[in-house]
């Protein structure tokens, strides 16, 4: 056999359904050799699937450290009521526009949820107080009210107390959220009418899985549902606003 | 080998055949009922409770069974008559009694919304199911060799609903349908668990939606 550098090369001895490994052998004629390949193959498998678990359970871990935000979204009917022959200015506090309740969790003293639920108040009041008035007119700020022509009465309403109640914590199957509200009516030159407070309750409906978003998100829409059943008929009948209603002859009982 | 199996078998089939419910329905007419083409019911959850409110999934359930088969009635789904109503069936503002249907009835703007929708009777369902006599363990294990169950689990599932039916042309209550069902179930785990649930709640809303699918219709 010539072996050198124009020799011939070695005629193949390995059959063609096998390959070749390092070392010119060939698969199948070492099975050690093949077993090693396989368990080489299945660790470098492992190896990148473990890096990718381990990078996916820090995401979760640090995702679980942060406090969950929970953005109330909710559409409210309009209500079946007829109109009080009023105009109303109506002013939004900052602190309800951007109204935002956060969840302490009692082990840690973290924040644990933040439910934000300032737009859904907003698009409740803008939807029962064009149904329960004749014409509203939204106020910058309370200045400018006795500059506007027309108001009979300026709305405020502020969000006193917020409260929920999450599952984990009360032992009960749903979610719960109690709001009071501080409503004030005054004259368009700031003059007192009346200082009331209404309280809304709601629960989501009973579930066994269900997620902490939708269950906020159940109980905050049915406890504003019942703000504005509450406002509707309920307006009124509060002592003041009914006084004064019927001294300006807009209300006749 | 051959004698375990057929253990596990008998096993199965025994309580197999133990999970099943019993339902009793009971019914109190209080004046006639009958519909017209055109004409409509609408079934709505009781909510006003502190401890319980009846489940929408429920009232769902007997809505779907009385609107249908060829004598199926028009039920107006419970969520749009809320939303059309509102303010006066939230869970504060909601009539309790006959009483207070009628004074709503005197609201121009709630009559016309009714008429409109052409509803004839209003049903309310108003009720829970309840779980009891809970008993066994089951316990569950994983390791590098696989994983399984092994135990034994009983309770027993009791729903009691009751349908109380208005009419909306005499302001009235013509009667009322309830129901009890009561059914036990299993759950043997041999490596994995196997439910044998007791269906109670699906029997106790196919019969009360099917007696009060012949209760509206005046047929008992």
């Amino acid at each position: 056999m010539d072996t050198g550098d124009n020799a011939e090369p070695e005629p193949d001895k390995c059959r063609p359904d096998q390959g070749r490994m390092p070392g010119n052998q060939c698969d199948g004629l070492d099975d050690n050799g093949a077993m090693m390949t396989s368990l080489l193959a299945l660790l470098s498998g492992l190896h990148s699937r473990l890096k990718q678990a381990i990078a996916g359970a820090t995401v979760v871990t640090l995702a679980a450290c942060s406090a969950s935000t929970i953005i109330v979204d909710g559409s409210y009917p309009s209500p079946l009521v007829r109109k009080l022959p009023l105009t109303i200015g109506v002013y939004y506090p900052e602190a309800l526009r951007n109204f935002a309740y956060t969840e302490i969790d009692d082990n840690s003293g973290k924040d644990q949820y933040i439910v934000q639920s300032g737009n859904s108040q907003l698009e409740l009041f803008n939807t029962v107080l064009p149904a329960l008035f004749e014409n509203v007119v939204m106020l910058d700020s309370l200045d400018n009210a006795n500059s506007q022509n027309g108001i009979d009465a300026v709305f405020v309403p502020e969000i006193a107390e917020f409260q929920l109640g999450l599952p984990q914590k009360t032992k009960l199957k749903v979610y719960e959220i109690w709001m009071k509200y501080n409503m004030k009516l005054s004259k368009a030159n700031g003059d007192y009418i009346a200082d009331w407070v209404m309280t809304a309750y709601g629960k989501s409906p009973q579930e066994n899985m269900q997620s902490v978003d939708s269950g906020v998100q159940d109980a905050a829409v049915v406890a504003m549902r019942d703000l504005a059943a509450s406002l509707t008929l309920g307006f009124t009948t509060v002592p003041e606003v009914n006084e004064w209603l019927k001294a300006n002859n807009y209300v006749t009982e | 080998m051959y004698s375990v199996y057929k253990l596990i078998v008998t096993l199965l089939a025994v309580t197999a055949l133990s999970a099943c419910t019993t339902t009793e329905i009971d019914e109190f007419r209080q004046g006639t009922t009958s519909l017209t083409a055109g004409e409509s019911i609408v079934i709505l959850g009781r909510r006003q409770n502190n401890n319980y409110e009846t489940e929408g999934n429920f009232v769902q359930c007997v809505a779907n069974i009385v609107g249908s088969g060829k004598d199926g009635i028009t039920v107006v789904p419970e969520q749009e008559f809320l939303d059309a109503m509102f303010p006066f069936f939230e869970p504060r503002t909601a009539p309790m009694r006959t009483a207070h249907l009628k004074e709503l009835m005197e609201i121009d703007q709630a009559k016309e919304r009714l008429a409109k929708y052409g509803i004839e009777y209003i049903v309310w369902l108003d009720g829970l199911t309840q779980r009891s006599q809970q008993a066994g363990t089951i316990s569950c294990t994983i390791g590098p060799g696989g994983g399984g169950c092994f135990g034994f689990g009983t309770w027993q599932d009791d729903s009691n609903f009751e349908a109380e039916v208005w009419d909306l042309d005499t302001l009235e209550s013509v009667g009322s349908i309830s129901t009890d069902s009561v059914g036990q179930s299993y759950m043997p785990a041999l490596v994995v668990p196997i439910p044998l649930i007791a269906r109670v709640e699906a029997n106790a809303c196919n019969g009360l939606g099917n007696q009060l699918k012949q209760f509206i219709a005046g047929k008992n």
